[in-house]
Order: structure tokens, then C-alpha cells, then sequence
């Protein structure tokens, strides 16, 4: 029978335990789907566009095909095609090194019409901008009201009027997007693919080369990161197939090069809000009037929730999604959440400054009544402000003196983190006693491999790396792509399911055969031990000898009660601002985060400081730099897009919050939470120092000058 | 790169270019000593002039010990050659100019980034790479294994062994000097936590 809730006594079930393949992974050892070259493999180098907006006039490959090592060219934007932006992909060549297929690149001629292109926002927006799509740049959503926002501002005590943004990012995975396709046969591909979904990645790579999806194996036995943007084969591997097709099979590797992975690999939207937030003495808010837009590249995607965490009783909002010529939004950590936590704890703590109350009472009196986040909001906000000493350290803003001003500021956020209730696991136990898992899911560094056996070993009394737990295969029985922090919940409950009906059934099968014939309700397993009525009588191994030839399989459902949805979390920040270079130095940061039960409190630990060291990133360093001019990005690299070393990284503190009745929620996901307040916070605790909102993101030096500049009327 | 000086006859465009090329990385070998070309081999490059390379040409690498022969062009760095020739995979190409980390690998003993190291110009040099690292409990990768300093891992390898080659010249550092050791690299992922206490805890196992 399907279990309703997980066992209130557990050994290994939220405690420490680290990961199972962290050898493999620490010894260059594990085989990341671009490490593997299968026999005869040929390399594929992408031609994408340099520019923001052309027509190809022509395009002339035979110079390349003819040049050494030259075996198969696709070519994916044609005459007549349009390419929208810079890194759009224009063809791909297959040789026999990589260097050969780099120089049939370069030899491949495009006659490009060059048009008038609108890559940044500014650009999109104007009057006669060149049009990014037909029917205009500016797409306005339908704007939502609620009770009587105008009315509202009018009569509250005190209004601000802000406008604040952050700029588009990207993903910056460290594998970058792709894969290597081998066409095994007429009718069979085989894929070694760096993805977030190994199922979505074979119904992507069938149907574009139409076979049934039973003949595609994706493999993703590992993989170096996704963050929401890697969720199907791409045109990339989609073209590696039908290149190795027209090859005669031999497999064709396609990863793209850093520079087109920021440019077409994903990103964040951008977000821009002018807000109007009205409140009384009290701390109450009463109404908000927000105009918003936000751009996702030639794509749509750049909406972003508002209001955010706070009841607000009266409000308006218009949305505008806003084309450029650049590469498309794809889903990342936490999708428009850390955009509206942003927006609405800069606009709620610019309120709070102007009414002269604490940040911290001003969002515990917004709290939606009756919301069962609230509780958990009020207790995380006392735990936080005891963990970065609120009390002792907190001085209002503009109470600060001297060139170097300490500063704090907090956020919350919320997720909805549930899995989906149709995966599968199976397991199964075969005679020499080893047990093993399978299910189409895969782990991007969130732990699960380590969460599943976690859970059999729970149930059967051994250890996690006595299981074999086996992912990152199409073929195995459904699993979930990850996203959303939906893969734990997901997966969990078929797999905890799967295995207590195989140990039933190995109970059945051997209780006969056991001295005294004791009933299956007598047998139990603990310590690697098989036990009747509380006492070891054999080894576990010795238990499933008797099991015979046929291994034992079963195949695990969801069943309710195993896992839930929605989490809250606050995290506050510490800073040391430089009144005279405008540098900012993090001394701190406190993550309180709910999420149900953990089931492996070591790899949960780690996805709460990747988390926040992600919005830290996003608080303190990344900016897509387009050039309008152009129309180019000018950082599609490591080093002047930012990103966070080992010194940039402060103190960090995170405590789960998981009283009883956390627990008793069942399994919820962790990967987007921890990462969606940190900017904000940051963002907050730089204000608090220097005494003037800094409206634009990152806190880059030059962003707080220019805040300092504009309030002493400079800019 | 004696071997293939006869090319220089058949000078075309390309081959100078290429030429140029492995004097250029030179240039940037010589300014930083990280890369460890020593400066009796460089003089010896400056008596006799630039050697212009042309096409594939065999090179024999030492890699973990063993002899490895390889058919390369000149421009092929060292990284791409030890992952698309030699399937030595443990250091990626991340960023692949020098900005990222994850193909650190030790020539000669030094830390360097493999993907800005021409593999001719690592010929007649000791690589070694984190597959040849102690694993045990003792080791770097045992101390990440257990602080749980890696997520999807693809940054640890270029942790690893930056963080070996930094216990190797230094066995006792402070908080700060790992820090500053690992500076020259970058995790995505935010494992920065456990890969820091990893560095501190495997100094300690390394000594007892
Ligand atoms: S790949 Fe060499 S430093 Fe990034
Ligand atoms: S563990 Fe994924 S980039 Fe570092």
C-alpha cells in the first residue's frame, strides 16, 4: 500500500549525508555529456550571426565543405532568412577536429542586408523604432486592478514615487549548452546531453527527425548546470542529429562556444517598475500604482510578479512586455521572482523611510492575514533579525555619518516548490542483495541521485552508497525534468513508495522459508540486517539470496500526503559602503528558509548557499552590456560579465526552519527560494548605508556614485 | 617545435599567421611566470626565432606519468588537445580564455590554465591533472566529497587543483590565503562555502 506520510523515527532522512557521486566529481572521474567522444565522433562549430538585424542575402559553402576534414554543413538560417539578433545561429559545419570545423566557418560567405536594428530597450521604445516583430515593440498586458488604488493614494498618510530596474542577466552555466548525437542506425539516436530534462530532450530530438520517441536514449549522467535553461535538444542538438544522419552515423558533438552561450543560451528578463506606494502611521500599506516593463529578448517572458509577499488592498498595475534584437529569455532559477522581490522591498522599504519606520515592522504589518505563509514570515523575521543582530546594529537611514557607512537591510520571498504526482521509480532487488533505482530524472547538481537512495536506504537499512541509484536515462521509467524546485517533491514519493512495496514483497518471499515461519508483520530490516521480531537473524544479503533467480521489481506512484508546495524565507544583508568610490563589501548575509522535510540536510544546505551566492551575484556584479550602436553584447565573456570569486563571498549563515509541523508538510523544493531575496536584501542594506536609494542594479560602484550624484543634484 | 621548423619554406598566409600566433603566446608566457616557461628555454626561442608550424604535427605529452602521443596543430591549446585527443576530461573548457579556472591543471608543478597553453608548448613538460590525484582520506577530493564542496561540478576540478597546487607550495595556509588561492576560479552553482572549509580540512588531513 502507497504510504501517506513519512516515518516519524528516521536514520538517515534529514540528517547530513554527502553526495553520492562527489568522488566521481572531485577526481575528474564522472563523464559530464561533454567529456564523452564516443567512437569517430566529429566536432560541430556553429557560424552565428555577428549582427543584431540582417536578411541573408546568400549564403556560399563550398569553399568550406571542400577544406580538410570537412564532412557534413547545415545550414540553419538560408536565404531569405531573417537573424534577430547578435548569436543567432546561422549554420553549422561538421569536421573531423574542431580546429577544422572553426576554419570552415570562417569560410563560409553570407551576404548579410544589414537593417536597422533596436537591441536595447531605449532603442525598442522610441518613437519609428525599427520593429523587433510585426505589430510593435511594446506589448501591453492587460492591466489589473483592485479596489480603488487612486482613491487610496490620496488619502494615505505618505506616498513615494520611485523607479527602479535591473538589467537583463544570463545564465552563465559552466557546461554550456549541447550535445553529441550518434544516429546508431536508420532509426535510432543516441544522445549524450547536457540537459535539465532528459525526457523533453528525446521527444525533441524524435520529433524533429521523425522516429518514434522509444527510439532515442538521452543520456545526462551528470551535467555542469542548467539554472532553467536547458530544457529540450535545442536547434543545436536537434542539427547534431541530422548531421550525424547525414554523416552515416558517426556521432557529431555540438557544444556552444562561451560567447554564444551568453548571447542565445538564456537569460533573465530585465524589469523596470515606476512605482507609487502609499501607506499610513501605522505601518499599513494602502494602495499601489505601478507601471512595469521588462524585455526577454525577441521573445515574450519578461512579466514578473506584483504586489509581491504583501497584501496591498488597493492597487493598479500596467505591464509591458518590451522586443529587442537579442537573444531570447529562458526560464532561470526562480523565474520573475527575484525581478518583483526587487521592485516591491525597495518600493515597500522607501515607505518605510519616509514614514520613519523599521523595515522590519513595516512587513510584518503587510503580512496577509490568514495566509499560512505569514506565521512562518513572523517567525523567520525573528530568527533572521537575531542572527544578523537587527537591534544592536539597525540605525535608520540617513542617520549615517563618515565616508565609511555600515548598512542592513532584509527581504522576503516566496516559492511554490510542489512536484507533480505522475513519476515513477522502480526498484528492484536482485539475489546477491543489490538494490537499484532507476528513473528518468537528473541531477544538476541538486543532490537528487543522493535524496533517492537516501530514502532506500532508509527503507531497507542500509547505507546510501549501498544503493544504486541510477538517473539520466529516457528510457527509464518517468521522471521529472528539473525546474521550478519541483524535482525533490517529484520524485520522492514514487521512489519512498517503490521501495517499501519491494521490501513487502521480499518479506513474502522469504518469511516462509525462515526458521518458525514467521509472520511478514515480525520482519523488519535495520543496520544491514534482516530481523524477526526486533532480533538480526541474518544479513540483508543473505535475506535476498533466498529470493531465487527472479530479482524482485516493483515500480513506485505518487501518492498524497508525501509531499507539499509553498515556502516563504527572509534573508537579511550587512553591508560597508565607501561613501567616495561607491564600492560595496557584503560582511554578511542570513538566510532563513522553510521547505517541509529535508530529506538530505547537507546537499539542502548547499542549494540555500548556491542560492544565495546566485543572488548575490545578481545583487552585486552581473549586467548584460549591450552596445547600442552596435547592437552587440560587449561582455559575452567570464570576465567582464562579473560573477563572484572565493573573496567575494562573505560570511553566510543559513538555518532551515523546519519545526514539527514543517516536517510533518511532506517534501518541498529548494533550488529557487534561497535565491530570489538576496538583491533585493543587498539592495536595501546599501540604501540604509548611504542614506539614498540606489534605483538601478547591480551595486556596482558606479551605480551608487551615480544614486549619491542624483540626490545631490549632479546627475 | 625544431621538428617542424622545415615548414617554414612553404610560408603561406595561414602559416604565418599560425607562426605569429605561437610567438604571440609567447609574448604572454614570458610576462607571467604563472605559465612556467623557464627562462633558459625562452632565450633559446629568442637566439634561434620564431618557428613557424604549420598543419597536424605529433607531439608526445607526459600526462600523469605516462607518454602520450598526439596529432595536434600548433594553435591547439593543451586543453583541447588532453579532452578531444586523449579523452583526459577531468579539466573542462569553461570560458576558454584564462578568466574561469576549470582547466587548471599543474605543469611542471605550477598551476596554469590549460585552455591559454599551447600544447607544443608544453612538450618535454610534467602535466598533471586532478585524474592522478591522491582520492583517499586524505586527500583534496576526499575534503570536497565531505563539505560537500561541489554541486553540478563541472567548476571542481579547476577547484581541486588549484587547491592542490596551492597546499603543494603551501601546506599550512590561513582562510585568506586559500581564498586568494582559488581567486582564479569561478563556481556558478555558489559552492564557495564548502570548497573554502574543503581547502582548510584537507591542509589538516594532508599533515597528520
Ligand atoms: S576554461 Fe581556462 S580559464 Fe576558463
Ligand atoms: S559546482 Fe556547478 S559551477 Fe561549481
Amino acid at each position: 500500500m502507497a504510504a501517506n506520510s513519512w516515518p516519524e523515527q528516521t536514520k538517515l532522512i534529514n540528517t547530513r549525508i554527502p553526495r553520492l557521486d562527489g568522488i566521481a566529481k572531485a577526481s575528474g572521474k564522472a563523464k559530464y555529456p561533454s567529456d564523452e567522444r564516443p567512437e569517430g565522433t566529429l566536432f560541430g562549430v556553429i557560424l552565428y550571426s555577428p549582427h543584431p538585424h540582417a536578411k541573408i542575402k546568400s549564403i556560399d559553402t563550398t569553399v568550406a565543405e571542400k577544406m580538410a576534414g570537412v564532412k557534413a554543413i547545415e545550414v540553419i538560417a538560408g536565404p531569405g532568412k531573417f537573424v534577430r539578433y547578435h548569436g543567432d545561429d546561422i549554420a553549422i559545419v561538421a569536421a573531423e577536429s574542431e580546429e577544422q570545423a572553426l576554419d570552415a566557418v570562417r569560410a563560409i560567405k553570407v551576404d548579410y542586408e544589414l537593417l536597422p536594428h533596436a537591441a536595447t530597450e531605449e532603442q525598442a521604445m522610441a518613437k519609428n523604432a525599427p520593429e523587433v516583430v510585426r505589430g510593435g515593440n511594446v506589448r501591453k498586458g492587460r492591466a489589473q486592478t483592485t479596489g480603488k488604488p487612486d482613491e487610496a493614494l490620496q488619502k494615505a498618510d505618505a506616498v513615494i514615487e520611485a523607479a527602479y530596474s535591473v538589467p537583463v542577466v544570463t545564465h552563465v552555466c559552466l557546461e554550456t549548452h549541447g550535445l553529441t548525437a550518434r544516429w546508431d542506425d536508420k532509426n535510432h539516436i543516441t544522445a549524450w546531453a547536457s540537459t535539465q530534462a532528459v525526457t523533453a530532450t528525446a521527444n525533441e530530438l524524435a520529433e524533429s527527425n521523425e522516429i518514434p520517441v522509444s527510439n532515442v536514449t538521452v543520456l545526462t549522467e551528470v551535467m555542469g548546470g542548467g539554472f532553467g535553461s536547458k530544457f529540450g535538444a535545442d536547434i543545436w542538438g536537434t542539427t547534431a542529429a541530422r548531421l550525424s544522419k547525414k554523416v552515416g552515423g558517426r556521432p557529431v558533438k555540438i557544444f556552444l562556444d562561451r560567447i554564444q552561450e551568453h548571447l542565445a543560451g538564456g537569460n533573465r528578463p530585465s524589469a523596470s517598475a515606476k512605482i507609487k506606494l502609499a501607506g499610513n502611521k501605522d505601518g499599513k500599506i494602502t494602495g499601489m500604482i505601478a507601471e512595469t516593463h521588462g524585455t526577454g529578448g525577441v521573445a515574450r517572458g519578461a512579466q514578473f510578479p506584483l504586489p509581491y509577499v504583501y497584501s496591498i488592498p488597493n492597487f493598479k498595475r500596467e505591464h509591458s512586455d518590451v522586443f529587442v534584437n537579442g537573444g531570447n529569455a529562458r526560464a532561470m532559477r526562480a523565474p520573475g521572482h527575484p525581478e518583483g522581490c526587487i521592485i516591491m522591498e525597495s518600493a515597500i522599504d522607501d515607505l518605510a523611510a519616509k514614514l520613519g519606520i523599521d523595515p522590519l515592522e513595516i512587513r510584518k504589518a503587510n503580512l496577509a492575514p490568514g495566509d499560512f505563509r505569514t506565521k512562518i514570515y513572523l517567525d523567520e523575521i525573528a530568527i533572521g533579525a537575531d542572527l544578523i543582530g537587527w537591534k544592536q546594529n539597525y540605525k535608520p537611514r540617513g542617520t549615517q555619518k563618515g565616508i565609511i557607512r555600515r548598512g542592513f537591510g532584509l527581504a522576503l520571498h516566496q516559492w511554490g516548490g510542489g512536484g507533480a504526482n505522475d513519476k515513477q521509480v522502480s526498484c528492484t532487488i536482485s539475489s546477491d542483495g543489490t538494490i537499484e533505482l532507476k528513473s528518468a530524472t537528473q541531477d544538476i547538481g541538486t543532490g537528487i541521485r543522493t535524496v533517492l537512495a537516501i530514502i532506500a536506504a532508509e527503507v531497507f537499512g542500509l547505507k546510501p552508497t549501498d544503493i544504486k541509484s541510477n538517473i539520466g536515462n529516457s528510457t527509464f521509467p518517468p521522471g521529472q525534468s528539473s525546474g521550478g524546485s519541483t524535482t525533490t517533491p517529484s520524485m520522492s514519493p514514487p521512489c519512498y513508495n517503490a521501495c517499501l512495496e519491494a521490501r513487502d514483497e521480499l518479506f513474502k518471499k522469504i518469511a516462509p522459508g525462515l526458521r518458525g515461519t514467521p509472520p511478514v508483520t515480525d520482519l523488519s530490516l535495520a543496520d544491514g540486517q534482516l530481523l524477526v521480531k526486533g532480533q538480526p537473524v541474518m544479513s540483508f544479503k543473505d535475506a535476498c539470496r533466498k529470493i531465487g533467480m527472479n530479482p524482485i521489481s516493483t515500480l513506485g506512484k505518487s501518492s498524497p500526503g508525501l509531499a507539499s508546495n509553498g515556502v516563504g524565507g527572509v534573508q537579511f544583508v550587512d553591508v560597508t559602503v565607501d561613501m567616495e568610490t561607491g564600492v560595496v563589501k557584503l560582511n554578511k548575509i542570513v538566510a532563513v528558509q522553510d521547505s517541509g522535510l529535508i530529506i538530505d540536510k547537507m546537499t539542502w544546505e548547499s542549494q540555500v548557499y548556491g542560492g544565495v551566492i546566485g543572488g548575490l551575484n545578481y545583487g552585486m556584479f552581473e549586467e548584460r552590456v549591450v552596445d547600442p550602436i552596435s547592437g552587440r553584447m560587449l561582455n559575452p565573456d567570464m570576465e567582464l560579465y562579473q560573477l563572484a570569486g572565493a573573496s567575494d563571498i562573505p560570511e553566510i549563515i543559513v538555518h532551515a526552519y523546519e519545526p514539527p509541523e514543517q516536517k510533518q508538510r511532506g517534501v518541498i523544493g529548494i533550488g529557487e527560494p534561497p535565491t530570489i531575496g538576496t538583491a533585493a536584501a543587498i539592495g536595501n542594506a546599501v540604501s540604509n548605508a548611504i542614506g539614498v536609494r540606489v534605483t538601478h542594479w547591480p551595486m556596482t560602484p558606479m551605480n551608487v556614485l551615480n544614486a549619491l550624484a542624483a540626490q545631490e543634484g549632479k546627475a | 617545435m625544431r621538428d617542424n621548423a622545415s615548414s617554414s619554406n612553404s610560408g603561406n598566409r595561414r602559416d604565418f599567421l599560425r607562426g605569429s600566433g605561437v610567438a604571440a603566446a609567447t609574448a604572454v608566457f614570458t610576462q607571467t611566470a604563472q605559465v612556467g616557461m623557464d627562462e633558459a628555454a625562452a632565450e633559446a626561442l629568442a637566439a634561434q626565432g620564431v618557428a613557424v608550424q604549420s598543419g597536424s604535427m605529433k607531439i608526445t605529452l607526459q600526462v600523469n606519468g605516462q607518454s602520450m602521443v598526439s596529432e595536434v596543430e600548433p594553435r591547439s591549446t593543451l586543453l583541447d588537445v588532453l579532452r578531444h585527443r586523449l579523452d583526459v576530461t577531468g579539466p573542462k573548457r569553461v570560458c576558454d580564455r584564462s578568466s574561469c579556472g576549470a582547466c587548471t591543471i599543474l605543469l611542471n608543478g605550477q598551476s596554469i590554465y590549460s585552455c591559454t597553453t599551447l600544447a607544443v608548448a608544453a612538450q618535454g613538460k610534467e602535466i598533471r591533472t586532478l585524474e592522478s590525484f591522491d582520492t583517499g582520506p586524505k586527500s583534496v577530493a576526499h575534503a570536497f566529497h565531505q563539505n560537500d564542496g561541489l554541486m553540478c561540478g563541472y567548476c571542481t576540478p579547476g577547484f581541486v587543483t588549484a587547491c592542490q597546487a596551492l597546499l603543494e607550495k603551501n601546506p599550512n595556509p590561513t582562510l585568506e590565503e586559500v581564498k586568494k588561492g582559488l581567486d582564479g576560479n569561478i563556481c556558478r552553482c555558489g559552492t564557495y562555502v564548502g570548497v573554502v572549509q574543503a581547502a582548510l580540512d584537507a591542509a589538516k588531513a594532508i599533515k597528520v
